[in-house]
């Protein structure tokens, strides 16, 4: 028997399908993060603040509403200050990196 | 209307009542009066309440609260206009001419009924007050 | 640093407590033959002290709708009474408010490492 040998074909170039990923484009930033996390707590201060004011004023506004109010102000501040620290020391983790 | 407006209308109720009692005892401890200051017995006298809004607000000055809820207060102290009970005792000291001493005309029952109910309805408002306070000092609570 | 809620609650704690030393001299003059009852438009003295108007002391008024005993006094004790409940009611509420103002700056104090 006789083998036909042909010569080996050069390898296909291999073709990626998956584009090459550009830089930042798409993902948050550590900046968006908390950009956005500060705007939700100035929304919720200020509306508390808004609420305690009506109250205050006699304007009609529920007691437990504004407690309330004042209450979920209180806990997205802490919130985002949780967030601020874990943000931070991520940031400070990936600094230490070696290049 | 809010928590602490409902706490001053029950305090309106609680007046009320205390002015209505005041009246409805003057009325017992006289039933049998037959010489007063102003001439003739005594007559009864009884307190027309009247709905005030004015119980609720907070600011003694008129304020634009919407919904403020109305209080209570007495508006008039009306006093019985008919004519006295004549009854015959020729050797009492008030009597007139033919022997007539003129007595208020009053059923003490229906008075310790009404005092009664002017008790039950302080009763009811202390209650109201008692159980508007600890939802306040509830809500307080929250800030724990 | 204090603006907002913690400053509000305190003018507000302010003309209450003013309002209850006149309670309380209303209730101690509540026989006196010829006193009438002092209070302040609070409502209008709020919110002045809100639009940052910095008065020293809010205006003595005699409140409408007082009946006059015989002898010249005015006093109802029934309102007086509410009053001294419901003044220090709400002075405890918006010291609660200012309470959880500042212990929001004390948490960004405290947590800035």
């Amino acid at each position: 028997m006789s083998l036909h040998i042909s010569g080996i074909s050069p390898l296909s170039q291999i073709q990626t399908d998956v584009a090459a990923p550009t830089t930042g484009d798409g993902g948050t930033s550590f900046k968006d993060v908390l950009n956005s996390a500060i705007g939700e707590v100035e929304n919720s201060r200020s509306s508390a603040s808004k609420s305690v004011e009506k109250f205050l004023s006699g304007d009609g506004e529920d007691l437990h509403s504004t407690i309330l109010a004042t209450q979920r102000a209180e806990l997205e501040f802490q919130m985002f200050v949780q967030v601020r620290n874990k943000v931070v020391s991520a940031y400070q983790e990936i600094m230490k990196m070696p290049m | 209307m809010s928590l602490l407006s409902a706490l001053s209308i029950s305090a309106s109720g609680m007046s009320a009542q205390r002015q209505r009692t005041e009246l409805l005892v003057e009325n017992l401890a006289n039933s049998d009066t037959t010489r007063t200051p102003e001439g003739g017995p005594y007559r009864r006298k009884d307190a027309v309440f009247v709905s005030d809004p004015s119980a609720a607000q907070f600011s003694s000055l008129f304020e634009s609260e919407m919904n403020s809820g109305s209080g209570v207060r007495v508006s008039e102290v009306i006093t019985d206009k008919r004519d006295p009970e004549k009854r015959y005792l020729p050797g009492h000291p008030d009597a007139d001419k033919d022997g007539y001493v003129a007595y208020p005309r009053m059923n003490p029952a229906e008075d310790m009924v009404d005092l009664l109910g002017a008790s039950r309805g302080y009763q009811a408002n202390v209650s109201a007050v008692s159980a508007v306070k600890d939802m306040i000092q509830k809500s307080l609570d929250l800030f724990k | 640093m204090f603006q907002g809620i913690a400053l509000n609650s305190e003018h507000y704690m302010s003309l209450l407590s003013a309002r209850q030393k006149l309670v309380a001299s209303n209730i101690a003059n509540a026989d006196t033959p010829g006193y009438h009852t002092q209070d302040i438009n609070f409502r209008a003295e709020f919110e002045s002290a809100l639009a940052g108007e910095t008065s020293t002391e809010p205006t003595v008024m005699e409140p409408e709708g007082l009946v006059a005993k015989p002898d010249g006094n005015n006093v109802n004790i029934d309102r007086e009474a509410r009053l001294l409940a419901e003044n220090s009611m709400r002075f405890s509420i918006a010291s609660n408010f200012a309470r959880a103002e500042l212990n929001s700056v004390k948490t960004a104090i405290q947590e800035s490492k």
